[in-house]
């Protein structure tokens, strides 16, 4: 039952940012432009640095590339199963897929060093290699410069066209509440989720399985989207708090909601460690060599304690301590354990990227750190400048009064 | 508003009450109801719904359950039992190598644990659920009253309970009736001799007890005796195949035999052996003397020698071919009187046997010295037949033979 | 024509924003109690029940003569043979299990999403999948040949002081199976101790009273009881969910574990578990139109509880769709000759009817309910429903016999060729499951009344917050 609500919650000036949107933008791109640029500085003069900045930089590439995924994803997803929960928050993962455009931009240095022939990122970027070599051979149809930079485009043509068409309707529908602007973004959903479900498999494949040109695994976009859904889920818990921590949307997100997002939050984690595992145990049993050796690098010299802190890191800790629903009620807890995950999630894909740079030790240090930083401060820089003049929440939404009521047994 | 009192128990016998009965007809009726039942202070009440209404857990001040940590504490339980079994079976108490993977090999052991976590807190869970609601109880007043038939079906209860301290017959009703129950009524408990233990299910629970001893009994028996019969064949199973054996005789062929000849003119892999010399110790009729001309004798072919001697002739010939072994020594003991002591390989008649000879013994055997063709390759009875050479050599030596450089070493 | 278009869409412009009521008509608390145990209730089963019941019973008895057959003369009576020693007794598995996992995804999944159209399904959904995993464990019981050494599956101290191979997959199959049978048969009867009270309750007859009574188990719907109640069902779904999860995972492990063309690849878990979704989905809408029609309770199962459902069947057929595409493609792009060829092979090779089979009942035939026309038709659904039977069927005989047929030495290749006895005991199979569900139907509440009203709009209580 849709509950009545006679006026909206809370006053006008927080749902807005405001004022802070230039700050916060200002200091996103400032961020951006110092972490990418102190990578490049410590790295780009050293021996094989060319190397060492392209992998960190692909490596920060990927994490913002997995939050907005998982943003756009939450989108389509409310949207397919009508879902009323989510309208207070859908708003925040609206704006967060305001980076796709921005993030093309930021592919192209990777773009290039495969357009050049240079090996530096992806060995098959050498065309001798993949002539020569008997396995890599048979996969010139797939792996080759024109084709990648083909699918690239659409990758990114697709994910910035869903995002703005989502975000324009609804933002369109904070203006008068229209059941016909929801009727479209629910029938754009169904065929916009199997868009992104092939998209976003392909460019799981294209931009981090094919760094080992030999290794495949089926279930490798599957393992990739469950990271986007975890490390989505932490953002918005953050962004929410830290909303909420400046007197905007208190109103409309209650402890009810954040324990939605916890629940998903937990759910996703635990998604991430049954996807890992099976496609972990189905390769070391099997033990094929041309799938093993992927595993091998990273089950051995330092690369093994990076494996053993994802399995307890990222899997069993946050397993036990999401589980009960009064970590997922008590925002200090819930907000300690957004944070960490994404530094989880952070170190998944450091033990996807990083391997391929040097498989014997784990690097780590000003190149990592600063590019990562640089792309966090891209994202605030993309959240910030979309959501500059509109509302944080969708004020107008039809199940708006829903997701305000609805509770949690 | 009515109020009257159910009873149905003999006049003769007085049956306890067991409490008061309101009935109410929607939902806010039994809401608004328990919130003042609450607030009266009674503790032994309850309110009775076809189904969980949403904030009548809070109005009647009923605190959470513990359920959830009974579940978690066996779930991990199920999760311990699991490790522990598959390491204890299969890397402990009978270690199996499957396909070169570690006897305890975490990866293949998750999916039994998992299923054993879940199967343990399920379980937990809806035994504890039972337990914890104090079911099955299949008989209680309350269900002895017919409206109350409607608890289950479309009418809200409450029963407060004569035990509780507050209770007082005409006060709790009248609270009932200004909370707006439609109608109430009295439950009376069930008679004290209708509680006692009937004497027939005794004795149906004792015989029907006694006969399950039979069986075990009759396992236990078996389990401590011995039998010098064959155990009982429920199923033949595979001890009765139709096959042929070598030799017999079988009906599907024109000739009638079960084992077939090798197609004529052809010959099996590995049996052309064209080379008598190598194969049967021969030259031309006579028997070979030395060794067939592609045998390298080597330090190496000694040592084979001597180990496959160790294993093939040292159990009745004796480590050093004297006829001590220990087949030899035990059927001495028994002298059965069929026993032909096997011959001292330092005889001089054997000492005079061409190599040949030796290598034909060897291969068919001699007196009751079976044949060991078919289990020495031909290369290793050369190399036993060596070896005897030098067993035979070391039996007849003397300083002589000792190189002078060795010589030092023997004192 | 016109006005129609406009309805239909002022229809789906109204749903697109509000969430109307799930029970049809102006129901009241007994109505509902009315309708479900209208039919256990009645004292002559409807017309024709009892020819349907004898013909699956006698497919039942067929069934169990096989069985029979089969022991004392050996698994020889079916087709296996080298190379293809797993079949239609393995595909025969699978296809159920998957069958059964519709039921614990209704009950215990969407019940943590909140999805309260599940309540009028969700009984009929779970006592097919106690029925299916019945039929399930028969075929792999059987197919080990000489049955009366099945102990051997269990850890169990024996004379020969061997234990089972915990590193196996065949082993984590008993396990996952069993405890999936055994907590969904908990997850059933806990969820109907309720409706049984209510059957106890409204017992004309001293037998029914005291068979149901037994059952009910003394439910006498305390408030007190229904807390707990309550808290443990919310346990047992959050404990099913990942069981859900778990048990057609460890049955695609059976063959992911493999290095046999087209069986050892990664997707296989999450793949079989989309699949057993999708096959169980259909296989409700293939029993709950027919017997809401039959024992007349439309109001209860409405046409939007049925598309809802179908909304399902074409995600997750979306789903399986899209894991033989990455399958295919990663075959390719592994490089491997082998898993190149048991690809090309299946769509090709000598079993490319059944490949086409599965691709066009699992992939195209679903595609029918994008249109508003086909989710909402009970003749469409029904069909699209028995497609997707099919083809989930053909699914797990692609898989399991196209790659045993042709794997590594084509000196070793061959071509499987059922069986009479192949064909009757998967006929017998449908049978069980069909006179278990027949008997259900009959004495037990069919739906979950206790659920259904409260969901109700009159189980709420005003101003309450």
């Amino acid at each position: 039952m849709i509950a009545q609500h006679t006026e909206t919650p809370g006053s006008a000036n927080d749902v807005h940012l405001g004022c802070a949107a230039s700050k916060l933008r200002n200091v996103g791109a400032l961020l951006a432009v110092i972490g990418i640029g102190v990578a490049a500085f410590v790295t780009l003069g050293a021996e094989n640095g060319v190397r060492h900045f392209m992998h960190a930089y692909l490596l920060a590439f990927s994490y913002a590339l997995s939050i907005t995924l998982g943003a756009l994803f939450f989108v389509l997803l409310h949207h397919l199963v009508r879902a009323g929960w989510s309208t207070t928050v859908r708003r925040i993962a609206e704006l967060l897929t305001a980076a796709f455009p921005v993030l093309f931009i930021l592919f192209l240095p990777i773009l290039g060093s495969v357009m050049a022939g240079k090996p530096v990122l992806f060995p098959w970027a050498d065309v001798q290699l993949m002539h020569d070599d008997h396995l890599l051979h048979k996969k010139i149809a797939y792996l080759n410069a024109n084709f990648f930079a083909v699918r690239a485009a659409i990758y990114f043509g697709l994910w910035t066209l869903l995002a703005v068409y989502f975000r324009k309707k609804s933002i369109a529908q904070d203006a008068a509440p229209s059941a016909e602007l929801s009727l479209s973004m629910q029938r754009v959903s169904a065929p916009g989720m199997i868009a992104f479900a092939l998209t976003t498999t392909f460019a799981a494949f294209d931009f981090i399985m094919s760094l080992t040109p030999t290794w495949f695994s089926t279930i490798f976009g599957i393992y990739f989207f469950a990271g986007c859904l975890v490390s989505f889920f932490a953002t918005a818990i953050l962004l929410m708090v830290s909303l909420q921590a400046s007197g905007r949307l208190t109103a409309y997100v209650t402890i009810e909601r954040f324990h939605d997002l916890g629940k998903f939050l937990f759910a996703f984690t635990f998604f991430w460690g049954y996807i890992a595992f099976s496609q972990f145990m189905l390769i070391w049993y099997a033990n094929i060599p041309e799938e093993t050796e992927w595993f091998l690098h990273r089950l051995n010299h330092g690369w093994a304690y990076a494996s053993l802190a994802l399995l307890f890191g990222h899997f069993i800790i946050p397993f036990v301590g999401l589980m009960s629903r009064h970590a997922k009620r008590n925002r200090k807890v819930l907000t300690f354990w957004a944070g960490y995950m994404l530094l989880m999630h952070w170190l998944d894909l450091y033990w996807l990227v990083m391997p391929a740079y040097d498989a014997e030790t784990p690097v780590f240090g000003a190149a990592e750190l600063g590019s990562t930083i640089g792309f966090v401060g891209v994202l605030i820089a993309c959240f910030a400048h979309a959501g500059r003049n509109v509302s944080l929440v969708a004020a107008n939404d039809p199940m708006l009064s829903e997701s305000l009521s609805l509770q949690n047994q | 508003m009515s109020s009257d009192t159910h009873n149905d128990m003999h006049a003769n016998e007085t049956a306890p009450t067991y409490g008061v009965l309101a009935e109410f007809d929607d939902v806010n009726g039994v809401i608004a109801a328990a919130r003042k039942v609450r607030d009266a202070g009674y503790r032994k009440w309850d309110c009775h719904t076809p189904f969980p209404i949403h904030g009548l857990d809070d109005a009647m001040g009923i605190r959470p359950t513990r359920l959830p940590w009974l579940t978690l504490g066996m779930g991990l339980a199920g999760v311990a039992c699991a490790l522990l079994l598959q390491w204890w079976t299969n890397a402990y108490d009978y270690k199996l190598n499957i396909s070169g993977k570690p006897f305890f090999s975490l990866p293949a052991n998750i999916p039994v644990t998992f299923e054993l976590g879940v199967l343990f807190a399920a379980f937990t869970t809806f035994f504890a659920v039972l337990g914890l609601n104090r079911l099955p109880m299949l008989f209680h007043p309350l269900l002895t009253v017919s409206r109350f038939g409607r608890a289950t079906n479309d009418k809200f209860f409450i029963s407060i309970e004569a035990k509780d301290p507050k209770f007082n017959a005409s006060a709790t009703i009248a609270l009932l009736q200004a909370a707006g129950a439609g109608h109430i009524e009295t439950v009376m408990g069930p008679k004290p001799s209708a509680t006692k233990f009937p004497g027939w299910l005794v004795i149906a629970a004792s015989s029907v007890f006694a006969f399950g001893l039979i069986p075990l009994s009759l396992a236990a028996k078996a389990r401590f005796s011995t039998s010098s019969k064959p155990r009982i064949h429920i199923v033949p199973d595979m001890d009765n195949q139709p096959k042929s054996r070598a030799q017999t005789a079988n009906a599907l062929f024109a000739d009638g035999r079960a084992s077939r000849l090798p197609v004529e003119g052809t010959i099996a892999m590995g049996d052309l052996q064209e080379d008598v010399a190598f194969y049967q110790g021969k030259q031309g009729d006579a028997w070979l003397k030395g060794f067939p001309a592609q045998l390298t004798i080597s330090d190496a072919l000694m040592d084979r020698g001597q180990q496959r001697f160790g294993v093939y002739c040292a159990p009745c010939h004796g480590v050093s071919g004297l006829s001590d072994g220990t087949v030899a020594q035990r059927a001495e003991k028994l002298a059965e009187g069929t026993w032909v002591a096997p011959t001292k390989v330092t005889e001089p008649h054997v000492i005079v046997q061409p190599e040949g000879q030796l290598f034909n013994t060897i291969t068919h055997g001699i007196r009751n010295m079976p044949a060991y063709g078919a289990q020495i390759p031909p290369q290793d009875r050369w190399a036993i037949i060596l070896y005897l050479r030098a067993l035979q050599k070391s039996h007849e030596t003397g300083v002589s033979d000792v190189p002078a450089r060795a010589l030092p070493q023997l004192n | 024509m016109n006005t129609v278009a406009l309805n239909s869409h002022a229809s789906a412009l109204l749903e697109a924003t509000e969430r109307p009521h799930l029970v049809q008509g102006e129901q009241t608390f007994s109505a509902v109690t009315e309708t479900v145990c209208g039919i256990a209730e009645r004292p002559t089963a409807p017309p024709g029940f009892w020819w349907l019941f004898g013909f699956t019973a006698c497919l039942t008895g067929l069934l169990f003569t096989l069985i029979g057959y089969l022991i004392v003369t050996g698994v020889g009576v079916w087709g296996n043979r080298s190379p293809v020693f797993w079949a239609w007794d393995i595909v025969n598995f699978v296809f159920w299990v998957g069958i059964g996992h519709a039921g614990t995804l209704i009950s215990a999944i969407l019940f943590l999403l909140r999805q309260k159209w599940r309540t009028s399904i969700n009984r009929f959904a779970e006592a097919m999948t106690i029925f299916a995993v019945i039929c399930a464990a028969l075929f792999p019981g059987v197919h080990v040949g000489r049955i009366w050494l099945a102990y051997w599956l269990f850890p169990l101290p024996n004379q020969m002081s061997m234990w089972p191979n915990f590193r196996s997959p065949l082993l984590w199959d008993v396990f996952a199976v069993g405890t999936y049978a055994s907590v969904s048969l908990l997850f059933w009867y806990m969820g109907m101790i309720p409706d049984l009270a209510t059957f106890r309750d409204r017992a004309k007859t001293h037998t029914k009273k005291f068979v149901y009574g037994i059952f009910a188990l003394g439910w006498r719907g305390s408030n007190r009881q229904w807390h707990r109640y309550e808290r443990a069902y919310l346990l047992l779904a959050a404990i099913s969910t990942p069981l859900v999860l778990s048990v057609h995972s460890v049955v695609s492990f059976d063959f992911a574990v493999s290095q046999v063309p087209g069986w050892h690849t990664t997707i296989f878990p999450p793949y079989f578990v989309a699949g057993a979704i999708f096959g169980g989905f259909a296989m409700v809408i293939l029993l709950v139109v027919p017997a809401r029609a039959y024992f007349g309770f439309k109001h209860l199962v409405t046409t939007r509880h049925l598309e809802n459902m179908n909304k399902v069947i074409l995600a997750t057929g979306c789903m399986v769709g899209y894991a033989y595409a990455v399958e295919f493609f990663v075959a390719w792009y592994g490089g491997n000759g082998y898993e190149r060829f048991a690809f090309m092979n299946r769509a090709l090779g000598p079993y490319a009817w059944a490949y086409w089979i599965m691709i066009s009942c699992n992939v195209i035939s679903p595609q029918l309910f994008w249109s508003r026309r086909a989710r909402t038709s009970p003749i469409m659904m029904w069909i699209v429903g028995l497609f997707v039977t099919i083809g989930m069927w053909f699914e797990r005989f692609v898989i399991v016999v196209t790659s045993l047929s042709r794997d590594y030495l084509p000196g070793s290749w061959g071509y499987f060729e059922p069986t009479l006895v192949d064909f009757g005991m998967f006929a017998g199979s449908c049978g069980l499951f069909l006179t278990l569900f027949l008997l259900f139907c009959r004495f037990l509440p069919m739906i979950a009344m206790a659920e259904v009203k409260a969901i109700m709009p009159q189980a709420h209580a005003h101003g309450d917050h």
